[in-house]
């Protein structure tokens, strides 16, 4: 056999490979999901499907609601937005994204590749202001969110450099997943500037082959909570009442949290608050701050998607469990100035549907741990979620403001108490009347 | 002296068994010989023979069957 | 300065492997035409070193430095000691312990990282370097190798396929191939290896140990650590069992999926490395399971540690019974194993628990030699051998992967 047709037997195969792998992924595949994935994938809030786009456009485009949230969400009791939403055949379904440490900036970047299917639509977010601590989103966390096809999305989808993008990429730069030439991407609009077209084609070219990955392997590593749902859809009435509802989450939450004082899920109480941990605890949270952190300016960003995408938010603001706030020592005082920074964040731009509860953390069975919402809180949600559902889909508009993307902003003291009225809100509720 | 023999007389002290119809045999392959027993075949050709072989020259696959060990120490006897 | 570093650690990413293939291009064309390119050669491993110590690691490369003049200054030191002509033992004692100390003081500093010592760092690749200076040092102490060619002993100790974390490989094996071109059939045949070892550690590395080591085991290990909070007492349960196969996988596939690397890409160079793993789940003993499981490593504690102590007391005559020396020698060999992967109980018990398996293993070999006619040796026995063999080898592994401490003490 001569040497070069054995070099070809030797190095053919894998040639043809590379250039079969290469073709596969540059080609434009296109996939559409079944229902039961798609509904599989709303409720398993794995960080595949978080990090994807095309599962989340094919939900978006299918009655699928984003709530946008963090730990929380997981908290899957007969009461959870998504059991609610299945028994009483709402014309809507939850599609859980967040979950440990998926604070603004995580979600801002997993925001981007649906603004399409979000335009004009709806979305809930429910807001924990345990995440405005003075560092905001956690680099450990954020290397779990961070998908690099959404950062070729948001690279490849500004126009102008603004305020915001600058903003936002800088804050990708400071995280520590940012490589190659997405990072030299960012350094280029942190600084002002636009992509050079170099960049454009190699961000392009690996937003093709990410994005196919996306639509090969999304459905990969779906967790099934399908079960779980179905099994706790029985437990409810059959016809949608407050009160007998608040009855199962008193009954249920009874059962679940009889091993402590502090009304702690039992599971939760007995993993994670063991005696040596419980004492470390205690007192510890004497000096968290919620008032000052660039947490504020990272949410801003997730408001200034919303405004471009047009798209009508309810914003909820959970408690903390009272028993344990006391507990840990962390200030009621400056949970509240967080919560109404937040709000004139919210109010003073025209996001003015806001579900407070962040005063009901005393409320027996309201909570499901210790800064988690169960029970009877999801209950009190579904009392906000429900009317906001049954609205119509409708653009709204709001008026963005940089100014909360200052450092002047980030360390402002908390406001204690907020007005009422806010031009932006009053602006828009002239222009629809005059519709 | 006959050294083949000598070997074989020292291999057997070791294994427990005649391997004279076995000269070819992979003696660590099969289980007989192990890195103790090279130790010990070592110190007793070095006494036999009178040569040094240092463990550092002794390479398993050099001295895997009788016949390499043989011609190993013919060849040491002759330098 | 807003300059971007490039860090590269060596085989972890896809990526790594196309970066590494374009810089061989040249080495190959030219071995295949019979020549090494021997400047280009070293070019290729300075870059693809200085990248695995830029950037923020820049401390580690210095080290590295230091490192390296201090261990040519014992190994020429003790060579010229030995053209002398001189050969004392306690110079031979101290050149070795000069060679480890290194070692030794990163293993403490890794030990005990609250009580740091001044200068002292490790970096990737220091064990796998030790293993090159002391095996020199035992061989020029032998007067097997008599010459050190300055630039050659530089390549051996930095030939950078095996530099993380081997195949070990031996100097006057290394010296004989480093400086010639392979004969272009052989070059073929190794390029033909090369090639399947490279797709192999693929499927190893990045498909069943990224499914055993990334997918499965954070769930496993995470069920292992609810179910034993759960039950109590010493925190067994089945996920515990499902947590020591799982490991065992990840293990042999992850190392061996470099192994594989580094063998192939030594190859394309036209260095024939030795290799690690030969199919160590079908052993029938825990001997043979050592003869077969990293194996570089185990060949060099046999013929640096085991064999030279054995050689070394039967000489003095220090033990009367050569079962004893030979137990003796296990320990020694399985602890200072157990002590070089680290300075943790686990790693230590780990070392005993394999002396101990094969104390057991020789014990149990000579009884079987002598009542050969009345124990059966059948196709059953021997996949017997083979279960037992892998579920004690698996045992042992469960130990090594410090997930007993995590979920007794809370630390690893």
């Amino acid at each position: 056999m001569s040497n070069k047709r054995r070099l070809w037997q030797i190095f053919g195969p894998v040639l043809c490979a590379f250039i079969l792998l290469l073709v596969i992924f540059l080609m434009p595949w296109e996939r559409t999901f079944s229902k039961d994935a798609i509904y599989q994938a709303a409720n398993s809030q794995t960080t595949t499907i978080f990090k994807g786009s095309r599962m989340k456009q094919n939900a978006f485009d299918d009655g699928y609601v984003p709530f946008y949230g963090s730990s929380e969400l997981s908290r899957l009791d007969p009461l959870h937005p998504s059991v609610l939403a299945e028994k009483y055949h709402r014309n809507y379904r939850p599609f859980l994204l967040g979950g440990p440490g998926s604070q603004s900036l995580a979600q801002f970047l997993g925001m981007q590749g649906t603004a399409k299917q979000l335009k004009n639509k709806k979305a809930v977010v429910i807001i924990s202001p345990q995440w405005f601590t003075k560092i905001g989103q956690d680099p450990d966390a954020f290397s779990l969110y961070y998908s690099p096809l959404q950062a070729c999305n948001f690279l490849l989808g500004i126009k102008k450099t603004s305020v915001s993008n600058r903003y936002a990429a800088k804050r990708f730069l400071q995280m520590p997943e940012t490589k190659g030439v997405i990072k030299s991407g960012m350094k280029t609009i942190a600084n002002g500037q636009s992509l050079t077209s170099t960049q454009r084609f190699l961000l392009e070219n690996q937003r093709r082959m990410l994005n196919n990955e996306d639509k090969f392997f999304s459905t990969f590593q779906l967790r099934d909570r399908i079960q779980k749902i179905n099994g706790h859809a029985k437990l409810l009435p059959n016809t949608y009442s407050i009160k007998a509802l608040d009855q199962i989450a008193k009954q249920q939450a009874a059962i679940n949290t009889n091993s402590n004082s502090f009304g702690i899920n039992n599971k939760f109480y007995k993993m994670r608050l063991n005696k040596r941990a419980l004492a470390k605890l205690k007192d510890s949270q004497r000096d968290f701050n919620y008032t000052k952190s660039v947490e504020y300016s990272d949410f801003e960003l997730m408001l200034h998607q919303f405004a471009k995408q047009h798209t009508n938010v309810l914003f909820i603001i959970p408690p903390i469990n009272q028993k344990w706030a006391d507990y840990t020592g962390l200030s009621e005082s400056m949970y509240q100035k967080s919560v109404n920074k937040i709000k004139y964040q919210l109010n003073s731009q025209g996001f003015d549907k806001i579900e407070d509860l962040s005063k009901r953390g005393s409320e027996k069975y309201f909570m499901e741990d210790t800064i988690h919402i169960g029970w009877r809180g999801w209950v009190a949600v579904d009392q906000a979620v429900k009317p906001f559902m049954n609205q119509k889909n409708e653009p709204y508009n709001y008026n963005m403001r940089n100014y909360f993307y200052t450092k002047k902003w980030q360390n402002k003291p908390g406001m204690i108490k907020t007005t009422d009225k806010y031009p932006a809100v009053e602006n828009r509720k002239a222009a629809l009347k005059e519709k | 002296m006959n050294i083949e023999k000598e070997v074989l007389d020292i291999l057997q002290d070791l294994t427990g068994e005649d391997l004279s119809e076995r000269m070819d045999e992979d003696i660590f392959a099969n289980g007989l010989m192990d890195s103790m027993a090279s130790v010990q075949m070592l110190l007793n050709l070095q006494e036999k023979f009178a040569i040094d072989v240092p463990v550092s020259e002794f390479d398993r696959n050099e001295w895997n069957t009788p016949s390499k060990i043989v011609s190993k120490v013919e060849n040491s006897k002759n330098e | 300065m807003n300059f971007n570093f490039i860090n590269l650690q060596p085989y972890t990413n896809p990526q790594y492997f196309v970066y590494l293939m374009i810089g061989l291009v040249p080495i190959i064309i030219g071995l295949y035409h019979g020549h090494r390119l021997k400047i280009y050669e070293v070019a290729f491993s300075l870059v693809f070193l200085f990248l695995i110590f830029d950037g923020d690691k820049w401390q580690q490369g210095v080290n590295l430095i230091i490192y390296l003049l201090f261990q040519l200054l014992v190994s020429y030191w003790y060579l010229h000691y030995r053209q002398n002509g001189k050969n004392k033992t306690w110079v031979f004692y101290l050149a070795v312990v000069l060679a480890i100390l290194p070692l030794v003081l990163v293993k403490f500093q890794i030990a005990f990282p609250k009580a740091p010592i001044p200068g002292v760092l490790a970096f990737l690749g220091i064990s796998y370097i030790t293993f090159k200076t002391v095996q020199v040092i035992m061989e020029i102490r032998d007067g097997a190798i008599k010459e050190l060619d300055l630039s050659t002993y530089l390549r051996f100790l930095l030939f950078f396929p095996t530099f993380s974390s081997g195949p070990i490989d031996r100097y006057r094996r290394f010296a004989k191939e480093c400086n010639v071109a392979p004969k272009r059939d052989q070059y073929l045949a190794d390029l033909e290896i090369a090639t399947r070892n490279l797709f192999q550690g693929f499927l190893y590395k990045f498909v069943l140990g990224w499914f055993f080591g990334t997918y499965w085991l954070p769930k496993i290990s995470k069920a292992a650590l609810i179910a034993g909070a759960a039950n109590g007492g010493l925190k067994f349960s089945w996920w515990l069992v499902a947590y020591m196969y799982c490991y065992s996988m990840y293990l042999f596939f992850d190392f061996a999926g470099y192994s594989l690397f580094a063998v192939s890409i030594s190859n394309f160079m036209g260095i024939h490395t030795p290799v690690n793993f030969n199919k160590p789940f079908i052993s029938q003993n825990i001997k043979e399971f050592w003869n077969r499981w990293h194996m570089t490593l185990s060949f060099w504690f046999r013929d640096y540690i085991y064999m030279r102590f054995t050689f070394f007391a039967m000489k003095k005559k220090l033990f009367k019974n050569p079962i004893r020396l030979s137990q003796a020698a296990y320990l020694l060999l399985f602890l200072t194993m157990g002590f070089w992967h680290g300075l943790t109980w686990y790693y230590i018990v780990y070392g005993l628990f394999h002396a101990i398996a094969i104390i057991i293993n020789d014990c149990w070999l000579r009884y079987k030699k002598k009542h050969k006619e009345q124990i059966p040796s059948n196709k059953f026995t021997k996949w017997l051998a083979i279960f037992v063999t892998f579920n004690i080898v698996c045992f042992s592994f469960l130990i090594f992967s410090g997930f007993l401490s995590e979920l007794w003490f809370g630390w690893k």
